[in-house]
């Protein structure tokens, strides 16, 4: 009986090829994208997992209200780590890292770039699961200066893994030994390092100040349950172990800085909710968010829904044709229950096929999805536990849900009513159908507002007057390569032809360099009165080599000797501290100890810059103090070039001059923009193809439709036709149902679609409005897709002869 | 009125090929009541449907008002059609969903007549076909004589000059067979031009002039007297 039913059922699908290709093909082009999602959705939430304890790892973090000021950190002080040790039993271990800026590491004569090298406690490896290939994972970083490398590191300057012993040099002059070889870090983790030096090596981890924030501490807990413990601990913990530094460094005690409206406090972050729900100041490296999660898990369920609506729309329109077959099965004695199984599965069959290629093309798509996403997803055994049995659930629920309609609806009939052709006659008249088209257009049409919404956003960011240039702007990443040979660099790039200015400093609005200082409104060091800027060390050359401009005073000078002293602060920061003329106002800074004025260092205002943005356009622009300064961290070099091989050619050689062993290291500001930007626009282009695929699957599913009402009504086309109808009074005909429901689905989306995406976009400080032509755009532009696609097929029904309709009866 | 000229028309099918049509060569003159014979599948019905402008030949001319239309494409087809030519089905062909007001308008919404003068005009010719009381009937509520005066009632409700009109009894009994002659003959004397497929030399007998087909041939014209 069962093969009989396959059999039948196979026979069936081949005898309505065409409608069995559309119905495979949509559904397998909506599983496949809905795979590739749920591949990352589930790469996304299994971030840090790889730690066999990784429910019990937690991070410290701090949050710290000093008058008007609000910073949350992701880094502790540095006694915390061995404090809470010490002072907990259930803390069973506690581990630092922090992170080391661009290192350059010696191998041979070359001198190489490295960006992932942390300073970490010996712990590390008792607290995260980073197994070591080589050495003693308990002793490996108890030493000052050693350093465990990873295996591709290894094999990149000795090439070999067995590299104990060997010696590592980093920026030239100092030689680390290497005590361990650990297996690379998994690519989800939340820190992405190649190298673990010993923090004894860096005498400033011994420090026990409790009053700054500047190590990732993270702790193993005994149990999870401990969480809510040390979490309540914290603030006598805090109290008693900063109290008395608080008293002499800012003259009061605990108590009254809390009272002031100020505090610390330290909070616990599990290690799982580090990649996808925390964004502090000190991460060690870029997050995720929920958001996109929660976007590609609807996009992925919405695919999965239009494909499976499709699916059902197009076999419950053909069950209709199929009244007859029902029927004269009936007479022929086919019990109810038989005509079921044979609906399922045909529907079950379909779904079985899609799935397969849903399967095969998703494996064979997953590299260039991996490019897309900018992810490394593999698919291992392992992920074939979770997704063998969902796909196989995919397969029986989608199979029966679609077949159920016409399986139970049809073979309840009696057959004399289904012969006499009774039922064939309605195709408008099924409200489910209407239903489920409004319901798929709706859904298109919300993707398309995203779409639209997302990209007008990033070309938004992109285009956005950021308060400074960044195009034409090379800057020198490795100029503290040149020790104090740099600013000698800097004067012979001057002469060249094409090259217009110059700045020498690390801080740059695109660089990372953050320097977070506090500084007071008056000599009392009132911290009521108090500002927390970033400041920055720059030259005189900064402010018109990066082409800002100047809102109120003036820039440095270097021929002026006071502007040692001098600050130029940005519009924020004048904001902030409520200044209407800035000019000569006056900022005071501690210089630790005592609460005194002698103890201060007074600097004035001199100017106030035009607000640049520095950080992500998420996030609103910060104060910023700029002060003069030595810093070779980069130089920023204006070009105003007409050739610019040759002028590079020319910058290189002055370089070799000076530095004939190391390379130069350069990169261009636009591009460093624009990498800053790429996660988001690797969103606006995986939204777009989803999107795109979408509506394809909705669209097959609106010819599969148009095409079936188009032969229902043939005879029909056939007379009116004959009556003089012409082509066009027949497209519009069979086209108008379907744009009823076009139009519909536009007044349902619209709204909701508006709502959704400004949502989106609260999380920008700098934002577009939603402008009501997108909408019009996103409607006209499903409204179009849908007609051109009906069109297809009532053209085709129009045009033929209408001899050949009338015969078909 | 129509001249054709050595028109063909095949059929082909995987296995064999029919010719429907072979070398027809006719015409008509306005005003004139033709009625086309012959054994069934000699082509009879493929001829009217290419008269019809339905279907098109696959050699030979067709001039219609001394136009050349046998290579008209759909579009322009249905333009001549809808302004020229009625058609009479011996399955009468009413749209189901459709009334039987509704069915003999359409023809005169597809020529853009107005609304007021529509149900004028549908009026009248209901009125004239005497099934105005069943206006707003659907087709299968009503008996076959009275489905194939609705149809009849479609096809002059434009006022064509031509009506062609394929087996218009072969599906009614001989009183019902006979009113519709009755119409058609009404309609040639008011100066409709009217081409009649029939296997009824009864019916035959109501027209002018017969064209005996065989093997997609004429065999014989007889005048009537
Ligand atoms: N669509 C078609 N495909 C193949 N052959 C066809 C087709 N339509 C008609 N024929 C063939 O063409 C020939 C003429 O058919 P036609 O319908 O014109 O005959 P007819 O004279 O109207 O017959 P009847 O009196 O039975 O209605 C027949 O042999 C028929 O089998
Ligand atoms: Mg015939």
């Amino acid at each position: 009986m069962f093969k009989n039913y396959i059999k039948t059922a196979f026979r069936s699908l081949y005898k309505n090829k065409g409608f069995t290709a559309i119905n495979i093909l949509g559904l397998a082009l909506g599983l496949t994208t809905c795979l590739l999602i749920v591949l990352y959705v589930v790469d996304e939430l299994s971030y840090d997992h790889y730690n066999v304890n990784h429910e019990r790892i937690y991070r410290v973090n701090e949050d710290l209200k000093l008058g008007d000021n609000k910073v949350d950190y992701a880094v502790c002080m540095p006694p915390l780590a061995k404090t809470l040790k010490a002072e907990y039993p259930y803390v069973i271990e506690a581990a630092r890292i922090k992170a080391a800026g661009t290192t350059h590491v010696k191998k041979g004569d070359l001198s190489i770039v490295e960006n992932h090298i942390a300073f970490t406690d010996a712990s590390i490896f008792s607290v995260f699961t980073l197994p070591m290939i080589n050495g003693n994972p308990k002793t490996a970083l108890s030493e000052p200066n050693t350093v465990v490398i990873t295996e591709t590191t290894a094999k990149k300057y000795f090439n070999t893994t067995d590299a104990i012993g060997k010696i590592i040099v980093f920026n030239d002059k100092e030689n680390y030994k290497v005590t361990g070889v650990i297996k690379d870090v998994p690519k989800q983790s939340h820190f992405n390092f190649d190298f673990f030096v010993s923090l004894e090596s860096f005498p400033d981890s011994r420090s026990n100040e409790w009053l700054r924030s500047d190590y990732n501490t993270y702790v193993l807990l005994k149990d999870k349950s401990y969480a809510n413990q040390l979490n309540a601990a914290f603030p006598a913990f805090l109290q008693k172990f900063s109290g008395s530094q608080m008293q002499s460094e800012l003259n009061m005690s605990y108590d009254q800085f809390e009272k002031n409206g100020s505090y610390f406090r330290l909070n616990l972050i599990a290690l799982d909710d580090i990649h996808l729900k925390s964004n502090r100041s000190g991460e060690l490296g870029p997050n995720g968010t929920t958001q996109y999660v929660y976007i590609f898990s609807a996009i992925a369920l919405f695919i999965l829904l239009i494909a499976c609506v499709n699916f059902m729309n197009l076999s419950t329109a053909r069950s209709a044709n199929r009244a007859r077959e029902v029927g004269v099965r009936k007479v022929l004695g086919s019990s109810r229950q038989h005509l079921i199984f044979q609906f399922l599965a045909e529907s079950v069959m379909v779904t079985l096929f899609a799935t397969i290629i849903a399967v095969l093309a998703a494996a064979v798509l997953l590299p260039v999805f991996n490019q897309i996403a900018g992810k490394d997803i593999v698919l291992t055994v392992q992920s074939f536990k979770w997704l063998a049995p969902s796909v196989f659930a995919i397969v029986i629920i989608v199979g029966t849900l679609a077949g159920s309609y016409p399986a139970f609806f049809l073979s309840g009939f009696q057959p004399i009513a289904v012969l006499k052709g009774k039922l064939s006659a309605g195709f408008k008249g099924s409200f489910l159908r209407s239903f489920l088209v409004v319901f798929q257009f709706s859904i298109s049409i919300l993707l398309i507002v995203g779409t639209l919404v997302i990209y007008n956003q990033l070309n938004f960011i992109q285009t956005k007057n950021l308060g400074y240039n960044r195009n034409q702007v090379l800057i020198v990443q490795n100029l503290g390569e040149l020790g104090n040979q740099a600013g000698v660099f800097k004067q012979e790039l001057s002469h060249l032809p094409g090259v217009s200015n110059s700045t020498m400093t690390g801080f740059l609005p695109t660089s990372n360099w953050k320097n977070t200082r506090i500084f007071f409104k008056d000599a009392t060091l009132n911290q009521k009165q108090s500002l927390f800027p970033q400041t920055w060390e720059v030259d005189a050359d900064w402010i018109p080599t990066l082409d800002m401009k100047m809102v109120q005073g003036r820039n440095f000078s270097k021929n002026i000797s006071t502007d040692s002293s001098a600050i130029v602060i940005n519009e924020a920061a004048a904001k902030f501290l409520g200044y209407k003329n800035a000019i000569n106002q006056q900022l005071y800074q501690s210089l630790g100890g005592k609460t005194e004025i002698s103890n201060t260092v007074i600097y004035h205002v001199i100017g106030v810059v035009k607000d640049f943005h520095f950080n992500s356009l998420r996030e609103k622009i910060e104060p910023v103090i700029l002060k003069m300064g030595q810093n070779n961290g980069a130089l920023s070099i204006r070009l105003n070039a007409s050739n610019l091989p040759a002028l590079m050619a020319q910058i290189k050689a002055k370089w070799a001059g000076l530095s004939p062993n190391v390379q130069i290291n350069y990169s261009f500001m636009d591009q460093d923009f624009d990498a800053a930007y790429r996660s988001e626009q690797r969103i606006g282009k995986i939204f777009v193809i989803f999107t795109t695929l979408a509506i394809v699957i909705a669209c097959l599913g609106l010819f599969g439709l148009a095409a079936y009402a188009a032969e229902q009504r043939t005879k029909e086309i056939g007379i009116r036709k004959v009556l003089g109808a012409d082509v066009s009074a027949i497209v519009a005909m069979l086209s108008k149902d379907f744009v009823k429901l076009v139009l519909l689905s536009i007044i349902i989306a619209s709204p909701l679609a508006w709502y959704l995406m400004n949502k989106w976009l609260q999380d920008f400080a700098y934002r577009i409005n939603i402008h009501w032509w997108v909408i019009a755009i996103a409607g006209a532009g499903a409204l179009a897709i849908a007609i051109i696609t009906i069109s297809f097929q009532s053209f085709k029904a129009a045009l033929a002869n209408p001899v050949n309709s009338l015969k078909d009866q | 009125m129509i001249k054709i000229t050595n028109l063909e028309k095949f059929y082909r099918t995987e296995e064999v090929e029919t010719i429907a049509l072979n070398k027809l060569s006719m015409h008509v003159d306005t005003g004139e009541f033709v009625a086309i014979m012959g054994p069934s599948g000699c082509g009879k019905s493929t001829l009217l449907n290419i008269l019809g402008m339905l279907d098109d030949p696959d050699e030979g001319s067709y001039v219609f008002n001394s136009i050349e239309v046998a290579h008209f494409n759909e579009r322009k087809r249905a333009d001549l059609r809808k302004h020229n030519i009625g058609f009479v089905f011996q399955s009468f062909n009413l749209i189901d969903e459709l009334t039987v007001f509704e069915n003999v308008e359409l023809p005169l919404i597809y020529t853009g007549v107005t609304t007021a003068e529509r149900v004028k005009r549908v009026e009248e010719v209901l009125d004239k076909m005497q099934i105005m009381h069943r206006r707003n009937h659907y087709p299968q509520q009503l008996s076959g004589g009275q489905q194939q005066r609705v149809a009849i009632a479609r096809a002059v409700v434009n006022k064509p000059k031509l009506i062609l009109a394929d087996e218009p009894t072969g599906n009614l009994d001989s009183s019902n067979g006979n009113d519709v002659m009755e119409l058609l003959t009404d309609l040639n004397e008011q100066g409709t031009t009217i081409i009649m497929v029939t296997h009824s030399e009864h019916d035959a007998r109501y027209s002018h002039r017969i064209i005996r087909l065989l093997d997609g041939q004429t065999v014989m014209e007889n005048i009537m007297v």
